[in-house]
């Protein structure tokens, strides 16, 4: 599964300050006299013109974090911090999940959080700041009085060294993704491959804070969850998700089993899992048939009953029943029947069916076993 | 896909940015031309022919009555040479360790003959006067002005002893052929300081009166074929410049940035450099480029004779002279690298009173140092790094005193002089009792510096020094042994170079055990 997670502007953003801070290491390292590349002139002017687009890249930069809130990412939370410094420790090598999903909203974990942090308040802004007075005070004149370069040149090196320090680790680390090179194309692409568990909190997390931000701005002296069901609906509706298909996928993955009747107690629709529960073929062997079929002669009296309070109106979550099956054998289930509403009219009753025949058959079994250890105990004291 | 490319071109922009912008070359500099006339406007003709003047023609018996002649229609002119450095060989000046003293060619030290005291007549050859030989002369008489020497036109005035013309000199033809001073009446002192061509500055050779742009971008013949005054600015016989190792003032001074001004270079950041840089240093890269100078004079071998009592010269591959009874041994050098120092502009003295307190002796002291930026401090402007030939030495000091002693070189034989009689304790004992010193009569030979800025033979641009001649790490940058600041290039912390890169080692070990380690693992769980 694929998530969007990085937008252009941090793509763009996230590459451009890669390039820059490689390239500023490779002409800062030629100006500390640590290798040949360009020549002394050439790296000195190059890192120069490439410190000023950094800068050029931190307005821009720090202008999006703000004006999109995507600042609040940087917040540093303690929470689970310690699980995840664990998982980098120990679970990784096992297997383990990670302890933290990547989210749109909540991009970084705890550890993350705290790095980067670090690197936009503290590293990149004394490397900036360093780095102008290395090139604005480095003839020390009347104006300014400053003793030597080389307080500047120190901090501005250790912060070098700290710098690819970072990207060796931060270059690793992409690794340890969903597959070795998921978070690589995601950076580039927009996408990361996730699994189904961080997709669907992915998911879950964009709606909630969508929603949120709703909730947020919304002021109304009724009743706000109202009237923010209706919107919800009214959403659904307008971008598709027909509220029907909505609940019969839902049903339809649930292992439950799904059925209508209409109004003169005949099927008009069942699912997959009430036909295998009720251990029919196929759903055209129903259809048309009155649900009577599905009770013994004694429990059908107290079905009907229930039926009727439905059509009525009511909705009734019922307890454990007795079903009978195709060939005549037994299962048990819960039930649930609500009423079919079409143009304000009820038209029939609909519910779906979570089968318990294993709980039965399960707690059947323990209460044998129970009798027969009690049967033993009592053997053995004898 | 569309968004791919987007990011591809926004790189693209970004590394066409930084890799378009190449350096631009130096096509025209800034001058501002004040009181200087370009080669092609210069007028050859002169408006007064003194020939013509009759005063002009007579017999001159003696060279004052040429200047007696001079005076007659240059009236007052004698006023603005006696007050003149070339004829008073004396200078009123604030220096460093002493405060107002008198300075100048008569008071102060040398490390190569010395001092004049005692051996005027031989040192007088090069006084704009006539007949200094002892203390007895005249500074008042302004028939002891020697006019000529500057103003000579023919290239046939010498002078000998004492100042005198040589007696085969045309007084009359010189007097009839004077004029603006030119490089070859300044040359005829100033090129043979020390005894010989290009010997004592370094900087001033004789070649420089036919130089090639190689030479001398300034005075090259091809180019603008400038003369000594076009720099050095003279208005009523006050001639601008001087050399530090008389003067000590940051006055009267000449500068490149006159005509050149501070900030001459199309790149910003060579513009900064003159912030705390003279000119000189990036554009004098090499000196002595024609001929050899003396960087080394040692008195202390000086007086082996041959059997028969003759002084010994001998020389080296290249003809220059390595050592000679009279003077000792000496080093010369050709094509030579300056060596740096930080200089603000004042310099100290070490006068004949002084006690020597650390050796070697530093005979004139160049003040300045990188935290020295002007304001605070004594001098007006940040120190700057200034190109030096440091002339090096031993010579005779009182070892009971501790003060450089004053010996007699020149006279007859049996005057004690050293170079007649090759005896230093007369020599010194002459030298010291004609100059009121002390002398315990204890001697011995002690290490001196000088230091002496350069200043000419000025490069072509294209062979001013490059960044990397200082911005290096270890011997072959050039600023190697300037301490005291931190140059980037040069310069660094080597412990925090440790850290850094055992930080950065680690961290790639550590990545690569945790890799191989979860490579290990998942290998293992797949075989389970």
């Amino acid at each position: 599964m694929k998530i969007y997670i990085y937008q252009i502007f941090e793509r763009v953003w996230h590459w451009t300050q890669a390039i820059l801070i490689l390239f500023l290491a490779l002409t800062g390292f030629e100006i500390h006299s640590s290798f040949t590349v360009f020549g002394f002139q050439r790296a000195v002017k190059y890192h120069d013109v490439a410190a000023w687009a950094f800068l050029v890249l931190i307005v821009f930069s720090v202008f999006w974090h703000f004006t999109t809130g995507e600042w609040r990412q940087y917040r540093p939370s303690l929470k689970l911090i310690k699980e995840q410094a664990e998982y980098y420790i120990f679970g990784i090598f096992k297997g383990a999940p990670h302890p933290t999903n990547k989210l749109v909203y909540n991009k970084f974990n705890p550890l993350q959080r705290i790095i980067y942090l670090g690197l936009n308040i503290l590293v990149i802004p004394i490397m900036v700041l360093s780095g102008f007075a290395y090139m604005f005070l480095n003839y020390p004149n009347t104006t300014f009085q400053l003793g030597s370069l080389d307080l500047i040149a120190l901090i501005h090196t250790l912060g070098a060294f700290s710098l690819i320090t970072f990207v060796i680790a931060h270059i690793y680390l992409t690794t340890t993704g969903h597959k070795p090179l998921s978070a690589i194309k995601a950076m580039l692409t927009g996408w990361e491959e996730v699994d189904e568990k961080s997709a669907r909190a992915m998911v879950v997390n964009e709606m909630e804070v969508a929603l949120k931000i709703t909730r947020a701005r919304l002021k109304t002296d009724k009743g706000k969850s109202e009237f923010l069901d209706k919107a919800l609906e009214e959403t659904e509706n307008k971008i598709g998700v027909v509220k029907e298909e909505k609940f019969r996928s839902v049903i339809a993955n649930s292992g439950a089993g799904y059925f209508r009747i209409d109004k003169n107690g005949l099927y008009e629709e069942v699912n997959n899992s009430w036909v295998s529960l009720y251990k029919y073929d196929s759903p055209d062997e129903l259809i048309g048939k009155h649900y009577s079929l599905s009770r013994s002669a004694e429990d059908f009296a107290e079905l009907e009953k229930t039926f009727r309070r439905v059509l009525s109106g009511e909705t009734i979550p019922h307890g454990e029943v007795k079903r009978i099956c195709k060939d005549g054998s037994c299962g048990f289930h819960t039930i649930t029947l609500t009423p079919v509403v079409r143009n304000g009219i009820i038209v029939g009753v609909e519910g779906f069916i979570l089968d318990t025949t294993e709980r039965r058959l399960a707690e059947k079994e323990l209460l044998e076993n129970k009798i027969r250890l009690e049967s033993l105990l009592k053997q053995k004291e004898n | 896909m569309k968004r791919n490319l987007l990011i591809l071109f926004l790189f693209a922009g970004v590394q066409s940015f930084i890799f378009g912008q190449q350096p631009k070359e130096n096509k025209t500099t800034t001058l501002i031309i004040e009181n200087y006339t370009y080669k092609a406007e210069r007028k050859t003709k002169t408006a007064v022919d003194h020939s013509k003047f009759s005063i002009l023609q007579q017999e001159f018996a003696r060279p004052q009555d040429v200047t007696i002649a001079c005076l007659s229609c240059h009236t007052e002119r004698h006023s603005e040479i006696m007050i003149n450095n070339h004829f008073s060989w004396d200078r009123q000046e604030k220096i460093l360790n002493h405060g107002l003293i008198s300075v100048g060619k008569k008071n102060v030290l040398n490390n190569f003959c010395v001092g004049i005291g005692s051996n005027e007549a031989m040192c007088t050859k090069c006084h704009a006067g006539y007949g200094w030989t002892d203390t007895t002369f005249n500074f008042q008489a302004k028939e002891n002005i020697d006019c000529l020497v500057c103003h000579d036109k023919t290239g046939t005035y010498v002078k000998g002893d004492g100042g005198m013309p040589t007696p085969e000199t045309d007084l009359n033809k010189v007097a009839q052929n004077v004029g603006f001073s030119t490089a070859q009446n300044c040359g005829s002192c100033h090129f043979y300081g020390g005894g010989g061509n290009n010997v004592k500055h370094g900087d001033l050779d004789k070649a420089m009166l036919k130089s090639d742009r190689n030479l001398d971008v300034h005075m090259a013949k091809e180019g603008e074929d400038m003369s000594c005054t076009e720099c050095h600015i003279t208005e009523n016989h006050n001639i601008t410049g001087k050399l530090y190792a008389l003067s000590s003032e940051n006055t009267d001074r000449v500068s490149c940035e006159q005509c050149h001004t501070a900030s001459p270079h199309k790149k910003n950041i060579l513009n900064k450099h003159t912030d705390r840089v003279a000119c000189q240093t990036c554009h004098i890269p090499y000196y002595a480029k024609a001929n050899p100078t003396k960087t080394y004079w040692d008195w202390s071998t000086a007086g082996k004779l041959d059997p028969k009592g003759k002084p010994i010269e001998q020389k080296d591959s290249l003809g220059n002279v390595v050592y000679f009874s009279k003077k000792g041994n000496f080093i010369w050098g050709q094509n030579i690298q300056p060596e740096y120092r930080w200089f603000n502009g004042l310099a100290g003295h070490f006068l004949i009173t002084d006690t020597i307190r650390s050796i070697p002796v530093q005979i004139n002291i160049l003040d300045g140092s990188y935290d020295d930026k002007g304001t605070n401090l004594r001098s007006l402007a940040p120190s700057k790094i200034w190109p030096i030939k440091i002339m090096r030495g031993k010579q005779p000091y009182d070892l009971e005193y501790k003060t450089l002693l004053q010996p007699k070189v020149v006279g007859p034989k049996g005057s004690g002089a050293y170079w007649a009689d090759y005896d230093w304790q007369r020599s010194l004992e002459k030298g010291t009792t004609y100059i009121h010193q002390p002398f315990s009569g204890q001697f011995g030979f002690v290490e001196t510096e000088m230091y002496w800025p350069l200043n000419h033979q000025v490069a072509p641009a294209n062979e001013a020094l490059s960044c990397i001649d200082c911005h290096v790490r270890g011997e072959k940058g050039r600023l190697n042994a300037l301490s005291g600041f931190y140059l980037p290039g040069r310069d660094n912390f080597p412990w925090a170079d440790y850290i850094g890169i055992f930080l950065v080692f680690s961290t790639f070990v550590g990545v690569l055990i945790h890799g191989g380690l979860r490579i290990f693992f998942k290998n293992n769980n797949n075989h389970n």
